[in-house]
């Protein structure tokens, strides 16, 4: 079952339904070393459009998971944001943001998308909770998730490999009722 | 996968599951008390649906799952790692199913085959695992094997209606004094 979320409306950003023919442009943003040094899969080889479509895309098409991509308001596609292993039964998801057009970072979109994408969980899938994880060191990608409501819950260590040696990952969530007493 | 190594500990023998142990695994995992720790499970499973999850772990290359038997060949339980080779961890799970057994220490003897298994057969870095944080006895278990605290997932599950939370344990390579197992003593 393909569930296509729906489009959301930010006031820097606005996250549409990823497309398959989305693919290319994520391959292409894998593959730039600045925006893979914090992806969680940094270490595996070079992407391709077929590793893309078994990792990226068939969760979506299973019904498993939302994926949306990034644009700015004048519609350039500038990264994505995905809703994986989201449980109805115990009400939570796992959020993964990526921003790949680099020169648009430190501008508050990945801020702005995550508001969106939050809105939509606790008030359209009713979950309440959301959780990621991110790279200990990732400053820029934590400033942003504390903004949007996240707090660290836990520090798990040798997580994750980046060239090869161990990297610390932070453990994060943020609760709705913390989020709605936040944004009220 | 189903292992194909058999471990063998001070109390506790692990060994590839079966078909034949399928039924076992549904009698016990229609009792509450047990089903109450295990947090991937919304009810009790069918013989059927039994079946398709072990069907499942055959075919999945990031799975390795064994039986639990006494050392005198009585089923008890299963235990299991989930392989993330791309970042040299997995992630443990287990359930001594019998609740007859419970407190005498087989769970224990477990962990200790799966996690020495874990860091010197597969040569992992990290082995992490989630728990009921009101779950004592399995976090009494952990500790003792060595496993440490990382953190508190709050509201993290839903039990009997009301929402807990989950505690995040790991224990690295370097923190892992290997099992003598040359002796047989």
């Amino acid at each position: 079952m393909t569930t296509a979320p729906p489009v959301l409306q930010g006031e820097r950003t606005r996250l549409r339904p990823l497309r398959e023919d989305d693919l290319p442009l994520v391959v292409r943003w894998f593959n730039d070393p600045g925006v893979r040094h914090w992806l969680h899969q940094s270490d595996r080889p070079d992407a391709t459009l077929e590793v893309a479509r078994e990792h990226f895309w068939r969760p979506v098409a299973k019904g498993r998971a939302l994926a949306w991509m990034i644009e700015t308001p004048d519609g350039q596609p500038v990264g994505t944001l995905r809703l994986l292993e989201i449980d109805p039964h115990h009400g939570r998801a796992e959020l993964a943001i990526s921003i790949g057009e680099t020169e648009h970072w430190d501008r508050g979109l990945g801020t702005d998308a995550i508001q969106q994408a939050l809105a939509h969980a606790f008030d359209t899938l009713r979950l309440r909770r959301v959780c990621l994880i991110t790279d200990a060191d990732n400053a820029r990608g934590i400033r942003c998730y504390e903004k949007a409501g996240f707090i660290s819950e836990g520090l798990l260590r040798s997580h994750r490999l980046r060239y090869g040696q161990p990297v610390d990952m932070l453990a994060m969530a943020v609760l709705k009722e913390v989020w709605e007493n936040a944004s009220a | 996968m189903i292992s194909e190594s058999i471990l063998e500990g001070e109390k506790v023998r692990l060994r590839p599951v079966e078909e034949r142990d399928l039924p076992h695994f549904v009698r016990w995992l229609a009792d509450p008390e047990i089903a109450r720790w295990l947090e991937r499970l919304e009810k009790a499973p069918t013989l059927e649906q039994e079946y398709e999850w072990w069907h499942d772990k055959r075919g999945d290359p990031e799975s390795v799952l064994w039986a639990i038997d006494t050392l005198d060949g009585q089923l008890v339980g299963t235990t299991e790692l989930r392989l993330t080779m791309r970042a040299d961890r997995a992630e443990l799970g287990i359930s001594i199913h019998d609740k007859t057994h419970w407190s005498k220490g087989l769970g224990t003897d477990a962990v200790r085959l799966v996690v020495d298994y874990a860091f010197e057969e597969l040569d992992l870095n990290r082995v992490e695992l989630t728990t009921d944080e009101e779950n004592a006895r399995a976090i009494r278990c952990y500790e003792k094997v060595g496993f440490v605290r990382e953190g508190v997932l709050r509201q993290h599950r839903l039990v009997d209606g009301r929402f807990g939370n989950t505690l995040v344990m790991s224990i690295l390579r370097d923190e892992w004094e290997p099992l003598d197992r040359g002796d047989d003593d």
